[in-house]
C-alpha cells in the first residue's frame, strides 16, 4: 500500500540539504513505498519569467517544458531524503533525465504535481534509481519526468552501461550555438530553481565534494539546449531525453550541436575542441 | 555579367502589380503598462504574437517571403529585433526578416512594405507586425557619463583612462528615461494636440463622447466573439485592460484635464490613450498564395499614402498629417471621403479624431492647406471606428497599425464586402493613411 503525503507549501530546500549531509543511506535493496504530493500550486509569472531570462526561454505565457522540473524537484528530494531511502541525498548524481510534455502548460494552470521512486538498479559505479515526476492539471496528466540519480558505492562491473544513442549521426554537423558560461552561471540558476547545492556555487563549496570547480547544473545545461532548439520542437507530444556525461566545469565555453530528423532531433553539447562530451539530448515526436 | 561585346537587350517589361490580401491577424490584448506585462520584453510579446498567428494559419514551418515590424520604444540590444523574434518562432528560420520605426505608423508602414512586395511580386507571402513596451523601456545612461566612458574607452594607457574618468560628476548618474516629447519643440504629444484641439475649438463633451463610444464598441465587439480569432490571451490577460465597459460620458466628464492651461483645457486621462504594452501582427499573401495554402483573404490591401507636416516652424498641428495624406490617396484612386463603409481613425486622442473630421468639413482649411475646391465634407459617424479603437484598446505605439489592419479587414469580410479607410498619426509631423476593399 502506497503510503500518501501531501504537503501543504514547497519543502525547505536548505533544511533538506542540512539534514541529508548527516544521512548516509542503507544497503536495502526496497525502496519506501511512498508518494509526495502538492496540488494546486500557483505560479508566480515574475519567477517563470526569471527563469526563462536565465535559460534563455522567450516569455510566451506556456511554461519552458523544462519548468515543471522546478516545480517536482524539492519533492524529489522529500523522497530521497527519507528515513528509508537506501541512498545518500549528497553525493548523488543527476546522470540522466526525461521529459514528456503531453501539452503546453499556461502560466497561470494550478498545478497537481506527485513524485515517488522507482527502479532501484544496480550500476557499474554504484546504485541508481528513478524519480517519477507527475504534473497535473484538474486531473490531465499533461507533463511527465523521469531523472535517475546514480549513487557511487559497492561497483557492478559485470552491468551493461546505458548508453546514450549514437552521436554518428552528428559527424557531419560542425556549426552550433557556442555558449560562453560564466563562473556565477551556477549561482544564477540556483537564483531561479531553488537548487542551492553546494557543488555549482563556487569552487570552494564544491571542493570538499570532490570538484575542483563548481559545475554547472545539468538541468540548466539541459534548458539551454531545449530553449535553443525552441521553435523546432513540438509544443505538444514531445518526448525528451538527456544524458549528462561529464560536467561542465565553469566558467567554460560549451558549443551544442544538433542534428535533425523528421521526428527526432539528436545534440550534443561539447567542449569547443570537441574532445569532452557534457551532454546527449535527443528529442522525439 | 554581360561582356561589353554583348549587344545590351531591352529590359524586360515590367510585370503588373498583384492584388494583395489581408488574410488574417492576431495581437495579444493590450495592457496598461506596468500591468500584467511589465516584465515582458518587446520580444517576448512580438514572439507570443507571430506565433499565435502561426498556429493561427498553419504556418508552422514556412518559409515567408519576409516578417516586417517595428517597436517604437526599442533597446540598442534590439537592433534585429524583428529577425530574433522569427528565429524564436515556429516559422522557418530560413525567413527574413527587418525592422521599421515610423513612431505610431510603424505597424501600418510594415503593412504597407509587405504589401507592396507582394503587389510587385517580389514575395508571395509575408507579416506585418509591431510591439511595443512602455513598461519594459529601454533606460540609458545619461549623456555625460556616456561621453566620459567613451573618452575612458579610447584611453590608451591608465593614465589616460583614469584621467577620462575624473571627469565624472554626480550628476551624470542620472539615467536619462524616454520621454514622449518631439525633441524640437520640448512639448508633449499630448501638448501638441491640446494646442491644436484648442485652435479647432474642440469641446470636452464631444471628446468625452468618442472615448465612451470606443469603449462601448470594444466591449461590444469582444462580447459578440468578434476578437475571438484576433485576439491570443497572454499571461493570463483575455480583454484589453484599458477597456471600461461601463464607461460612460458622465463618468468621463468628472475627470480632471492633464494637457493644456485653464478653463479650456479639455483633454483628460479618458479621452486620451494611455501607456501601453502589447504586440500584433497580420498575414498578408497574394491570392495565388492564399489559394494554395487554402486561406480566405478578408481583405484586399489596395493602397496607402504617407504625408508630413511642418509642425516646428510651420503652423500645423503635430498631429495632422493624416488630414493631409488622405486627400491624396482619395484623388488618386478616384474617391470621395464618402465612399466607405468604415473609418478606422486611430484615437491616439480623442481630440485627434475630432480635430481630422473638422478640418475636411472645413472650406478653408481643405482650399487653402490641402488645395482643394470644396472640402471633403463629413462622415456617417456610425461607421467610425465600429469595433472600438485605441483610446478603449489601449495604444503599444508600434502595434496598433496591425491592430486595425487585421480588425477592418475582418469587419470588411463579415460585412460581406465593402471599403474601409485607415488614418494612422504620428510623431514627428507625420501620417499613414489606407485603403482595405473586401
Amino acid at each position: 500500500m502506497t503510503k500518501e503525503i501531501t504537503l501543504d507549501g514547497a519543502p525547505d530546500l536548505r533544511r533538506i540539504y542540512a539534514t541529508a549531509a548527516l544521512r548516509r543511506g542503507n544497503a536495502s535493496d526496497t525502496l519506501p513505498d511512498v508518494r509526495y504530493s502538492r496540488a494546486g500550486i500557483r505560479l508566480e509569472v515574475d519567477d517563470v519569467v526569471a527563469y526563462a531570462r536565465v535559460c534563455r526561454f522567450p516569455v510566451t505565457g506556456t511554461l519552458p517544458p523544462t519548468y515543471p522540473h522546478l516545480v517536482a524537484f524539492p519533492l524529489q528530494m522529500s523522497v530521497m531524503s527519507g528515513d528509508r531511502f537506501p541512498l545518500p541525498l549528497l553525493g548523488a548524481v543527476h546522470v540522466e533525465n526525461r521529459i514528456e510534455v503531453v501539452r503546453p502548460v499556461d502560466v497561470h494552470e494550478p498545478l497537481d504535481v506527485s513524485v515517488w521512486a522507482q527502479d532501484l538498479r544496480p550500476h557499474r559505479r554504484g546504485r541508481q534509481v528513478d524519480l517519477v515526476s507527475e504534473v497535473g492539471v484538474r486531473g490531465e496528466v499533461v507533463w511527465r519526468g523521469v531523472s535517475t540519480y546514480l549513487s557511487r558505492g559497492a561497483e557492478h562491473p559485470d552491468v551493461e552501461a546505458v548508453e546514450p544513442p549514437s552521436t554518428e549521426a552528428l559527424t557531419g554537423v560542425s556549426g552550433g550555438p557556442v555558449w560562453r558560461l560564466g563562473e556565477g552561471t551556477g549561482r544564477s540558476y540556483a537564483s531561479v530553481s531553488g537548487d542551492w547545492n553546494p557543488i555549482h556555487l563556487h569552487a570552494l563549496t564544491a571542493r570538499p565534494l570532490g570538484f575542483p570547480t563548481a559545475i554547472a547544473h545539468g538541468m540548466y545545461s539541459y534548458a539551454r539546449v531545449l530553449a535553443s532548439l525552441g521553435p523546432r520542437l513540438p509544443a505538444a507530444g514531445l518526448s525528451s531525453r538527456v544524458w549528462f556525461r561529464k560536467p561542465v566545469r565553469l566558467p567554460s565555453t560549451v558549443r551544442l550541436r544538433t542534428v535533425f530528423e523528421p521526428s527526432r532531433s539528436l545534440s550534443v553539447l561539447e567542449n569547443v575542441k570537441g574532445d569532452i562530451e557534457h551532454a546527449v539530448v535527443e528529442n522525439t515526436w | 555579367m554581360a561582356s561589353q561585346n554583348t549587344p545590351r537587350s531591352t529590359p524586360p517589361a515590367p510585370r503588373p502589380p498583384r492584388r494583395v490580401a489581408v488574410l488574417g491577424g492576431n495581437r495579444i490584448p493590450f495592457a496598461r503598462s506596468n500591468g500584467p506585462y511589465a516584465k515582458a520584453s518587446n520580444q517576448d510579446m512580438l514572439t507570443a504574437t507571430v506565433d499565435g498567428l502561426v498556429a493561427r494559419y498553419g504556418l508552422a514551418g514556412e518559409r515567408l517571403g519576409e516578417v516586417v515590424a517595428g517597436a517604437v520604444l526599442k533597446h540598442s540590444r534590439d537592433f534585429n529585433l524583428t529577425r530574433e523574434t522569427v528565429l524564436g518562432t515556429r516559422l522557418h528560420p530560413t525567413t527574413p526578416a527587418y525592422d521599421i520605426q515610423q513612431a505610431c505608423g510603424t505597424g501600418l508602414e510594415a503593412a504597407v512594405l509587405v504589401a507592396n512586395k507582394i503587389a510587385l511580386g517580389q514575395v508571395d507571402a509575408g507579416i506585418a507586425g509591431g510591439v511595443d513596451s512602455a513598461s519594459d523601456a529601454p533606460i540609458a545612461v545619461s549623456e555625460g557619463l556616456r561621453q566620459t566612458l567613451l573618452a575612458a574607452n579610447r584611453a590608451r594607457s591608465a593614465g589616460a583612462r583614469a584621467k577620462a574618468l575624473a571627469g565624472l560628476r554626480p550628476g551624470h548618474l542620472v539615467p536619462s528615461i524616454p520621454e514622449n516629447v518631439e525633441p524640437r519643440t520640448g512639448l508633449s504629444m499630448g501638448e501638441h494636440m491640446a494646442l491644436t484641439a484648442a485652435q479647432w475649438g474642440i469641446t470636452r463633451e464631444a471628446q468625452d463622447e468618442l472615448a465612451a463610444a470606443s469603449h462601448r464598441n470594444l466591449a461590444a465587439a469582444y462580447d459578440r466573439g468578434f476578437f475571438d480569432d484576433l485576439v491570443t490571451p497572454y499571461l493570463g490577460t483575455s480583454r484589453d485592460t484599458n477597456l471600461r465597459a461601463d464607461s460612460t460620458v458622465d463618468k468621463l466628464s468628472k475627470l480632471k484635464p492633464v494637457f493644456g492651461k485653464g478653463d479650456g483645457a479639455t483633454m483628460t486621462a479618458g479621452n486620451s490613450t494611455p501607456l501601453t504594452d502589447g504586440a500584433s501582427a497580420v498575414l498578408l499573401a497574394s491570392e495565388e498564395w492564399a489559394a494554395e495554402h487554402r486561406l480566405t483573404p478578408l481583405a484586399w490591401f489596395v493602397d496607402a499614402e504617407t504625408a508630413a507636416v511642418d509642425y516646428v516652424h510651420g503652423d500645423e498641428g503635430l498631429l495632422m498629417a493624416p488630414a493631409y495624406a488622405v486627400p491624396r490617396l482619395l484623388a488618386r484612386n478616384g474617391l470621395s471621403l464618402q465612399d466607405f463603409d468604415f473609418y478606422e481613425i486611430h484615437e491616439a486622442f480623442a481630440a485627434t479624431v475630432l480635430t481630422t473630421l473638422k478640418a475636411w468639413e472645413d472650406p478653408d482649411f481643405c482650399r487653402e492647406r490641402l488645395g482643394l475646391d470644396a472640402p471633403l465634407g463629413s462622415i456617417d459617424r456610425t461607421k467610425l471606428n465600429v469595433n472600438g479603437s485605441s483610446l478603449a484598446a489601449g495604444h503599444p505605439f508600434a502595434a496598433t497599425g496591425g491592430r486595425i489592419v487585421a480588425s477592418l479587414a475582418k469587419q470588411l469580410h463579415e460585412a460581406g464586402g465593402g471599403r474601409g479607410l485607415i488614418s494612422i498619426c504620428a510623431a514627428g509631423g507625420q501620417g499613414v493613411v489606407a485603403i482595405l476593399e473586401a
